[in-house]
């Protein structure tokens, strides 16, 4: 079982302030939900009737940004707008990793969450964003701890694993997922003056660290990402501790989207009841095709190693 | 943690999505409260609820906030979507809504997704989804909540709205469905269900109470641009009976003062249940 979440993320707000704890809340309202990858206000619709509690738009699934190659970049507002327009749950967007401007432009245009993906090509080769500023949250990716808490510093509300979105191969999502928690245990048992080492060992923040310990937990809504192509995956990531579950190209990239996509948020409400998930495996028609990263994957192809 | 036994209250938290553990904490919280309060205080038992069986289990029931439309179809295909109607219409036990949980109590609602959306119903009232407009305009206020004690003499409570609705209209209460607003295109209602007793249709058919307002001229409203309409006051928390809703989130506090203050009415109801069921033997 996952450990809890205190409740709240801050109470020093004054009136009116969109504070930390009103972006890490929208997070907490996802949990125990599914965040669908879309390319279209058609798609989004179909998402939205599976169940999902928010859509991710983006012009190109991760799927066909490895197949097709080239620079990714912010999907055009436009087409996210026809998005938001058509559905009533939350809309997240993409921008490049440390392409502040990108994030302006999704923050003025309204998007709810703003994801700095490493499934983007990134534009900065050594920043991320400064994302406390913004009134809107954003949530990024982590293969590690020391990641998630430098993340968290700069002022993410919300975590994913990174995984290896495009695949359809969940093994480095469970890695990530595996790392995180293992690494939270080690820094569990540790004192004081071993945490400070700890800390700079893994390049996160001491405070972060030592309120993570204590917590036994990442301090902010986790969700797994990167590979979940089937409601078994998405129930996996759920019994190793993540809050929730982002599906990219595991949905639409198969044979019947709706079905599947139904079929993951029931595996994801009920991830440990196998009885219902016996029953939304059955008939789901062909999964994503997928590519086993372990052997055929290039180092240089992986999406994970972008950011730091 | 809880005892729970033959003699404990149980309180569910429906947990298909959204902050359900949240709630979960703050009830004990509240319970702990509660205890060091009265002397003999009450046995609590905070459960998860995902399926029927465990629905059957509950006195009392809160619905979280997460994304409506998502909890309501997942409740649908889970099978929970009627037993959760006769929960709150039929056997009219106590039940407490935030956000997403408001709408789905709400008899009418106004911007859901093409198509509509299934409620469950319990109070008369219309809500507007995402009144405030979209995430970036979410904030928090800090607000006297007149239920929790006298005016001015109570802290206030810092209410957090996130992507919040607010109780638009109160509706007059109908024997069948909110048949005015189903004939609205852009509204959805509730079906209607029969109260199985007295008490619960006293329950049902009580007046809407106003619990909470919030000042359009308020600080953290001033510079919402999407925000506009005609009024002064935007309603965001309502009872009818043993029902009740907010719109913001006390789930996202580290204050339970309204989770006590419910637990409190949960044992005011659960009391006059049985004292009902208690002169209905003996007739």
């Amino acid at each position: 079982m996952a450990t809890e979440l205190p409740t709240t993320n801050g109470t020093s707000a004054q009136d009116g302030e969109n504070t930390f704890a009103v972006k890490a809340g929208l997070a907490r309202m996802l949990k125990g939900g599914v965040i669908m990858d879309v390319v279209n206000a058609e798609q989004a619709r179909i998402a939205e009737e599976a169940g999902a509690v928010a859509v991710m738009a983006l012009e190109r699934v991760p799927a066909d940004i490895r197949a097709q190659g080239g620079v990714a970049r912010m999907s055009d507002p436009k087409m996210i707008k026809e998005i938001m327009d058509t559905v009533t749950i939350p809309v997240m967007a993409k921008a490049r990793i440390g392409h502040f401007v990108e994030c302006q432009i999704l923050e003025s245009l309204g998007v709810d969450y703003i994801d700095e993906s490493e499934v983007l090509t990134p534009a900065d080769a050594i920043h991320h964003v400064s994302k406390h500023p913004y009134r809107v949250p954003f949530v990024c990716g982590c293969r590690n701890l020391g990641e998630a808490l430098r993340r968290i510093s700069e002022g993410a509300a919300m975590i994913r694993t990174k995984g290896e979105a495009g695949t359809g191969d969940v093994v480095e999502a469970v890695r990530h997922t595996r790392t995180v928690a293992s690494e939270i245990s080690r820094a569990k048992g540790m004192s004081e003056p071993e945490l400070r080492v700890y800390a700079k060992e893994i390049g996160a923040p001491f405070e972060l660290l030592q309120e993570t310990a204590k917590l036994g937990r990442l301090p902010v809504v986790n969700f797994a990402a990167g590979g979940v192509a089937t409601p078994a995956d998405a129930a996996l990531m759920m019994q190793l501790g993540c809050d929730g579950v982002f599906v990219g190209s595991g949905i639409f990239k198969s044979g019947d989207a709706a079905k599947r996509a139904r079929a993951i948020v029931q595996a994801v409400t009920h991830f440990n009841d196998p009885k219902v998930l016996v029953e939304v495996s059955m008939d789901l028609g062909e999964a994503m095709v997928g590519i086993n990263t372990a052997s055929e994957l290039k180092e240089g192809e992986r999406l994970a190693k972008r950011g730091w | 943690m809880t005892v729970s036994g033959a003699d404990a209250t149980t309180v569910g938290v429906l947990a298909l999505q959204g902050a359900f553990s949240e709630h979960i904490q703050l009830l004990r919280l509240a319970a702990e409260s509660l205890k060091t309060r009265n002397a003999h205080g009450s046995k609590w038992s905070f459960i998860e609820v995902r399926t029927p069986a465990e629905l059957g289990r509950c006195d009392a029931l809160i619905l979280p906030g997460g994304e409506s439309t998502a909890i309501s179809l997942v409740a649908a295909r889970s099978g929970l979507l009627e037993p959760l109607r006769d929960f709150v219409k039929v056997l009219r036990k106590p039940t407490w809504g935030t956000c997403a949980g408001l709408i789905l109590l709400a008899e009418a609602a106004n911007r859901t997704k093409k198509g509509g959306q299934d409620l469950i119903g319990g109070l008369d009232v219309r809500v507007n989804r995402n009144h405030f407009g979209r995430q970036t305009e979410s904030f928090q206020a800090n607000l006297a909540l007149p239920f929790l004690g006298e005016p001015g003499g109570e802290q206030p409570f810092r209410c957090v709205f996130i992507r919040a609705p607010v109780v638009e209209k109160i509706l007059p209460h109908q024997a069948g469905i909110q048949a005015e607003e189903a004939s609205s295109d852009d509204t959805v209602v509730a079906p209607s269900k029969t109260p199985f007793d007295e008490l619960a249709k006293e329950e049902l058919n009580a007046d809407v109470e106003v619990m909470a307002k919030i000042s359009t001229r308020s600080p953290a409203l001033r510079d919402n641009e999407d925000h506009d309409h005609p009024g002064t006051e935007d309603i965001i928390a309502v009872r009818q009976g043993n029902v009740f809703g907010t719109s913001f989130h006390p789930e996202l506090t580290e204050d339970p003062r309204i989770h006590v203050w419910w637990l409190e009415e949960v044992v005011k109801a659960v009391l006059r249940r049985q004292q009902f069921e208690l002169a209905d033997r003996s007739i």
